[in-house]
């Protein structure tokens, strides 16, 4: 299904959940991560419930580069 | 996974290029990047990346995810020191004008970390006995942002009420922070009692082996930041969930602050933690032994212990430390000179500060650590001339029984 991932358009491949995006994307320290789904943030326990649909926005963030949080 | 193999495995499968089994150590300041774009996406948060070992290092980062396994929470961050953690947390919290509420008989640095070093900063601490949970809900205030407990208070070795204390903070919308120095992730996982906020000082059971000073916090993902009464945080958790203190203390405070660990240490304290199940379950087990020696002996005046009967604490650490009564205790022998006499007549035992170690420590509390502090102040503190620390190590119970007995003999 097509979603979008940090703003651009990506082709997954079976992905039914965000556990199994995270998985498929090489996510590399999801740990970090924090997932925005169409506008909301998810809490964690809910990565593997949670279902994509076509046309998804998700978002994963980082907060491991020490940009500065107040600007 | 359950504990035992959670702090072996936990976190860290064998590195995917070389297969190494033990976690490298990434001697390393900074990270390169092969393209200007990449490295900024890793600043704006869109790309995941070590940058710079201030704020993130593979190394630290493998220990964290192992502590957040073992604490059952949503992330951890780890800190060059125990106090460096407590810093870290209090100064994420609080402003100037805040207020801390703390349980007295805590570890003297961290009573002088809030007292002096807060207080410069005009953050207010109040102290109160851990065992009197009504006395702290009379000292809340308008202004208090965090209540302050640790699991086994070092030295006086009481243990408070988690979650009735838990309860009191959420009414009060603020957090509970657990130093679980004393307790580990073994004896009990504060998240599961209404915990916020763990905090540990891993140079002490969880390194064990006296060989590595540092610090954990795990948020254990109870506190909802998007409802505090911490503005910076609510804004952030719009953007970071259940991560937004996390990434407040990862991008500011402990960026700021300069709290990173040495990864070398992180590997020695991950070496350590693959032990840490077994290690605790002979502590507890060698302190029991000889918290029940001790107190059958003539020459001794009383032992403090939350594993004996006779502790006013022994149910509540039954209950909450899965039967178990860690591997600290104190005991009286009548006066300094005795006090003295006997730790001077020890041979296995060594006399220094420090606790959690494999080998078994004895310490004189009022004169070391504990110094600072007026002779009033001690007594709130659990500190009394003839008492006797002692870390017991997991050596053959045998051997320290009979330490103890002869230098008994001597006194
Ligand atoms: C309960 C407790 N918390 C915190 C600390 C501070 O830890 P560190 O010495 O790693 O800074 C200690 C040290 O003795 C401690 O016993």
């Amino acid at each position: 299904m097509k979603l979008s991932i940090n703003g651009k358009e990506v082709e997954t491949n079976g992905s039914q959940t965000v556990t199994e995006l995270l998985k498929e994307q090489k996510v590399k320290w999801p740990d970090m991560v924090s997932v925005e789904l169409n506008g909301t943030i998810l809490k964690r326990e809910t990565f593997a419930s949670t279902k994509l649909t076509e046309g998804d926005k998700v978002e994963f963030l980082y907060f491991m580069g020490g940009g500065c949080v107040t600007n | 996974m359950k504990k035992h193999t959670l702090a072996i495995h936990g976190g860290y499968a064998p590195d995917a290029e070389t297969g190494a089994t033990a976690p490298p150590i990434y001697q390393t300041i900074s990270f390169a990047y092969q393209t200007a774009e990449e490295l900024s996406e890793v600043f704006a948060g869109t790309a995941p990346g070590h940058v710079y070992t201030r704020i993130t290092n593979p190394t630290p980062y493998a220990l964290e995810q192992r502590l957040t396994k073992l604490e059952g929470g949503v992330g951890s961050l780890v800190c060059s020191s125990g106090m460096a953690a407590i810093t870290c947390v209090v100064a994420g919290l609080l402003r100037t004008g805040d207020h801390v509420l703390s349980t007295a008989g805590i570890f003297g640095g961290t009573v002088s970390l809030f007292k002096n070093t807060f207080g410069r900063f005009g953050v207010e601490t109040t102290f109160v006995d851990a065992a009197d949970t009504e006395e702290l809900a009379n000292n809340l205030r308008k202004n208090t942002k965090l209540i302050f407990v640790e699991t086994i208070g070092n030295p006086r070795m009481d243990v408070p009420d988690i979650p009735a204390i838990a309860d009191l903070a959420h009414q009060a919308g603020i957090p509970l922070v657990v130093d679980s120095t004393l307790t580990t992730p073994i004896l009990i996982q504060p998240k599961n009692w209404g915990a916020d906020i763990v905090v540990h000082s891993t140079s002490k059971f969880i390194n064990g082996h006296g060989n590595s000073i540092g610090g954990a916090i795990i948020d254990t993902g109870n506190f909802s930041w998007s409802d505090g009464p911490f503005e910076d945080i609510r804004e952030l958790a719009k953007k970071a969930g259940q991560l937004a203190f996390l990434a407040q203390l990862r991008n500011l405070i402990y960026r700021d602050l300069g709290c990173c660990p040495a990864p070398f240490n992180s590997f020695l304290t991950l070496t350590g933690l693959e032990t840490l199940p077994g290690r605790m379950d002979r502590h507890c087990a060698n302190a029991q032994q000889l918290a029940e020696f001790l107190q059958k002996h003539p020459k001794v005046c009383w032992v403090n212990y939350p594993g004996l009967p006779s502790s006013p604490f022994y149910a509540r650490a039954q209950k909450l430390f899965d039967g178990r009564g860690g591997g600290l205790l104190t005991f009286g022998l009548g006066n300094r000179n005795a006090a003295f006499g006997f730790i001077n007549a020890t041979k296995l035992a060594q006399n220094m500060t420090n606790l959690g170690d494999a080998k078994t420590l004895v310490l004189h509390p009022a004169s070391t650590i504990f110094h600072e502090f007026g002779l009033d102040e001690q007594k709130s503190m659990g500190v009394s001339e003839d008492m006797v620390r002692v870390s017991v190590g997991i050596e053959d119970f045998d051997d320290i029984r009979d330490d103890f007995a002869q230098a008994l003999a001597q006194t």
